[in-house]
């Protein structure tokens, strides 16, 4: 087996993957004293005989908001659908918001928003229909107050007789989000949250994602945009293979990462967690 | 060397398209569909490849008659090509040859070729179809006759390519479709109004008929008056030529008559390549809208096409309530506005205010009115093996948004009953308004029984209480087979093709069918014993109503007991294998 370079140590079962030797403690982190949303434990999915993801475990808390990074297929779609419940983990437990996905799924689904990268609608369905339609799955009387009030905030309150079919790209993930915020979600996940959005469409979606987490959402984003998640994220968490390499706060994934050089960007910890080559070949 | 290319690409789009399909045969569903499909086609069409040539011939009087219809046939399409399009030249080509293609080196007529050189495989299986299916059309040989198909088809194909030139080129100098349209159907009507002039003031009346004759003679005869002579045979003369070399009776004839028709094909060919219209954009919008409509067809929704426009709800949705009717309105809604309150109760007094009128005016001659009634009898009877094939806006329309609903906070038995609730009551819906005009038309005697409104009412009491019961068993049965075999259905744009599809597609029915008879035992069985029973006490029209109700409550309980199997499976349904892409 190749030999780790100095300072650092070998991912347990993952040769060519190195992680720093803890040589100096970890910067203590104060305690958050409200109970997480999210809580993973030893979350495995297998398609087949194949892992998708291995013994992930990992908290969030409330306004805390997790980047989820990795190379393609690390296993963070898998990862993200099966904290939403849309597919069933193999073993483990998730909890969202202290209720068991597999035990209580109704009311861990009734409290979380699952985003995925192609927004999904019903072709047939006007912007006004789904928010009828998904308020009366979620069962929100106020629903035409709570929809007025977030289309006007993404800005589509003279579009609620169209179809998905006459909406651009950014209208319709717009939408998507407009649906998955009627209910109030307490956690929410993105899954390349900012693909196909302009400029302009960015800096809200950004904007929105803050706002939740200062309003005390748990939010894990998956994307592969490191320097936006470098803007909006509190914490992250790194994938490879389907095995977690590290998680922690921003800081503290930078500070140890950045023993060798003074560059600590999430892009380079990235590189140097995942084993990845930066430069291209 | 770019023609090389295009040919390569081609061949190997061929090769690897046959490849695959025969390696997927190595699991079973392919393998099954396969045999099914193979014995199906063989039944219906290859078993005649044998027989081809071997067919019925047309007589030589019948023979020119057939030729002349089949050239008049071609000149109606031909009219059409300018009549119908609205839109401008478009070639079609699928989405990578758009992007592979049209950025390359190629020139205009390059493409052209290449469309032509790829729309051969279309015509030449058309040919060889036609050929096979017509076997008793024509004289000559199967060759001559599938080549004479693949001159027709051919020379189709230029036409329609030359004349969305030739319309693209009238509304780049300002000539609007309607415009077109006009002017054509102008001469259109100049020829057919002269014709018909002309044939008024010199044929001959048509030959009475002679008693004893048959109407096909003397109708034969007439035709062939007026297609072979006066300006008919002037005005079919190109198309004749065209159709000529299917019709020949042997080889001589056939090499006589394929020189003028590719006479035909030259000039079509000519004009083609010689229009300089720009077809580029129109192809690219074309391509789009070919590759979302395969993928919408092949993801379980005939109806294909994206709305263009909201449509009404059916129905005004409280935020509150169960949450299995927020599925039945979004279903209904896909269904179209077809659907809406307001356009059942319009049918509802149509078939009433219709039905009653047609009763009042054939109270003497009740035919009409009877055969209207055993139509709507047979339609609905029919509507139980066809409703499930054709309303499909259930798990069968939702499969690729799956992961859509099992984010959704319901139980999985909520999620299977407002799926399956939407065709069911649409069915049941239509079964309804059907039965209601078999009870206003069925006649008062029958068969020397007396069938009094009060008995076909109770009839179609009992048939309208126990029918919706048996929509929602028949519409589970194809919901069930979504959930349990998934790899079935077919999702996306990259979804299997080929007669194993077929196959598979023939085995569901079957196993639809098989299924559906099996679950209505148990209830047929209950409702005979109830109506012996409660025949002793009542009138036979009264006794139908306890055994409906008891064939109806059967059937619930069955469709309450699929709903909650069906939910479980739903809640442990892992598709990520077949339709989620993993990260």
């Amino acid at each position: 087996m190749k030999r780790p370079p100095e300072k650092f140590e070998v991912l347990s079962g993952d040769a060519g993957c190195y992680v720093p030797r803890m040589e100096i403690a970890p910067p203590i982190i104060a305690p958050v004293p409200s109970a997480p949303l999210i809580e993973v434990a030893g979350l495995t999915k297998l398609y087949g005989d194949f892992p998708a993801v291995t013994d992930l475990s990992f908290s969030v808390r409330p306004g805390e908001v997790i980047g989820l990074v990795g190379p393609n297929g690390a296993g963070k779609t898998t990862t993200l659908r099966c904290l939403s419940g849309i597919i069933p983990m193999t073993r483990g437990s998730v909890r969202i918001c202290g209720r068991d996905m597999a035990s209580d799924p109704i009311e861990a689904k009734r409290r979380l928003a699952f985003f995925s990268d192609e927004p999904r609608l019903f072709d047939y369905l006007t912007v006004n229909q789904h928010l009828n339609f998904t308020a009366r799955i979620y069962g929100i009387a106020n629903y035409q107050e709570i929809g007025r009030a977030l289309l006007e905030e993404l800005e589509m309150a003279d579009k609620t007789d169209k179809l998905p079919g006459e909406l651009s790209r950014g209208m319709k993930q717009k939408l998507a989000i407009a649906c998955g915020l009627l209910h109030s979600p307490e956690v929410i996940f993105f899954d390349e949250p900012l693909t196909g959005l302009d400029p302009i469409g960015i800096r809200r979606m950004k904007d929105s994602i803050l706002k939740r987490g200062r309003a005390g959402a748990a939010i894990l984003i998956s994307s592969h945009l490191l320097h936006l998640l470098e803007e909006v994220c509190s914490h992250v968490l790194i994938l490879k293979n389907g095995r977690k390499i590290i998680d922690g706060s921003l800081a503290d994934v930078r500070q140890r990462f950045s023993e060798q050089s003074g560059d600590n960007t999430l892009e380079e910890v990235f590189f140097r967690a995942t084993g990845e080559s930066k430069d291209a070949p | 060397m770019i023609a090389g290319a295009l040919l390569y690409y081609q061949r190997h789009w061929w090769h690897n398209r046959l490849l695959t399909r025969l390696r997927r045969l190595r699991q079973p569903k392919y393998l099954l569909g396969a045999i099914v499909g193979g014995l199906y086609f063989y039944w219906y069409i290859f078993r005649a490849f044998g027989r081809a040539g071997r067919g019925a011939r047309f007589s030589p009087e019948h023979q020119d008659i057939a030729q002349a219809i089949a050239a008049l046939v071609l000149l109606i399409m031909v009219v059409l090509a300018w009549i119908l399009p609205h839109s401008r030249a478009a070639l079609a080509f699928t989405e990578a040859e758009v992007a592979f293609l049209f950025p390359a080196p190629i020139g205009r007529k390059t493409l052209i070729h290449f469309k032509l050189l790829k729309s051969q495989s279309v015509i030449l299986f058309s040919a060889l179809f036609v050929t096979i299916i017509g076997r008793s059309w024509g004289g000559g040989s199967f060759i001559t006759r599938a080549l004479g198909w693949w001159v027709v088809f051919s020379t189709l194909n230029l036409h329609s390519l030359g004349s969305s030139f030739a319309r693209t080129m009238l509304l780049d100098r300002g000539i609007s479709n309607w415009l077109r349209r006009i002017l054509v159907l102008g001469v259109i009507c100049l020829l057919a109004g002269g014709t018909v002039f002309w044939l008024y003031n010199t044929m001959p009346p048509p030959p009475p008929i002679a008693e004893g004759t048959e109407n096909s003679a003397w109708l034969n005869r007439y035709a062939a008056q007026i297609l072979q002579a006066g300006p008919v045979p002037y005005l079919l003369f190109p198309f004749r030529l065209v159709v000529a070399p299917s019709f020949a009776t042997n080889a001589g004839q056939f090499l006589i008559a394929l020189g003028p028709a590719l006479l035909v094909m030259g000039l079509l060919y000519w004009w083609v390549i010689r229009s300089n219209v720009a077809f580029e954009e129109a192809s690219v919008e074309l391509s789009r809208r070919t590759a979302e409509r395969i993928a919408s067809i092949r993801s379980g929704n005939w109806q294909a096409r994206k709305p263009k426009k909201g449509r009404r709800n059916p129905f005004k949705m409280a935020p509150a309530g169960h949450p299995a009717v927020a599925l039945l309105w979004k279903n209904l809604i896909s269904a179209g506005n077809l659907v809406t309150a307001r356009v059942w109760m319009f049918l509802l007094w149509i078939l009433i205010f219709g039905g009653f009128m047609l009763r009042s005016q054939t109270q003497g001659e009740a035919h009409l009115g009877q055969a209207l009634a055993f139509l709507a009898l047979i339609l609905t009877a029919l509507s139980l093996f066809w409703g499930p094939q054709m309303l499909r806006n259930d798990l069968r329309l939702d499969l690729p948004a799956t992961d859509v609903l099992k984010m959704f906070p319901m139980p999985g038995w909520q999620v299977v009953l407002g799926e399956v609730l939407a065709p069911a009551a649409m069915l049941a819906g239509l079964q309804w308004l059907l039965l209601l005009l078999a009870v206003i038309l069925f006649p008062n005697r029958f068969d020397n029984y007396s069938v009094t409104l009060g008995q076909r009412l109770d009839i179609a009491l009992a048939a309208a209480l126990v029918l919706p019961c048996v929509d929602l068993v028949a519409m589970l049965i194809p919901n069930a087979a979504v959930l349990f075999f998934p790899a079935w259905f077919h999702l996306g744009k990259d979804a299997p093709r080929g007669f194993e599809t077929t196959g598979q597609q023939l085995i569901l029915m079957f196993g639809q069918l098989s299924v559906l008879a099996l679950s209505l035992l148990p209830a047929a069985a209950l409702s005979v014993v109830l109506f012996l029973l409660t025949n002793h006490f009542f009138s036979t029209g009264l006794s139908v109503l306890p055994a409906a109700a008891g064939a109806a409550a059967v059937l619930l309980i069955e469709a309450g007991l699929a709903i909650r199997l069906l939910g479980g499976v739903f809640e442990r349904f892992d598709l990520s294998g077949e339709v989620l892409q993993t990260g």
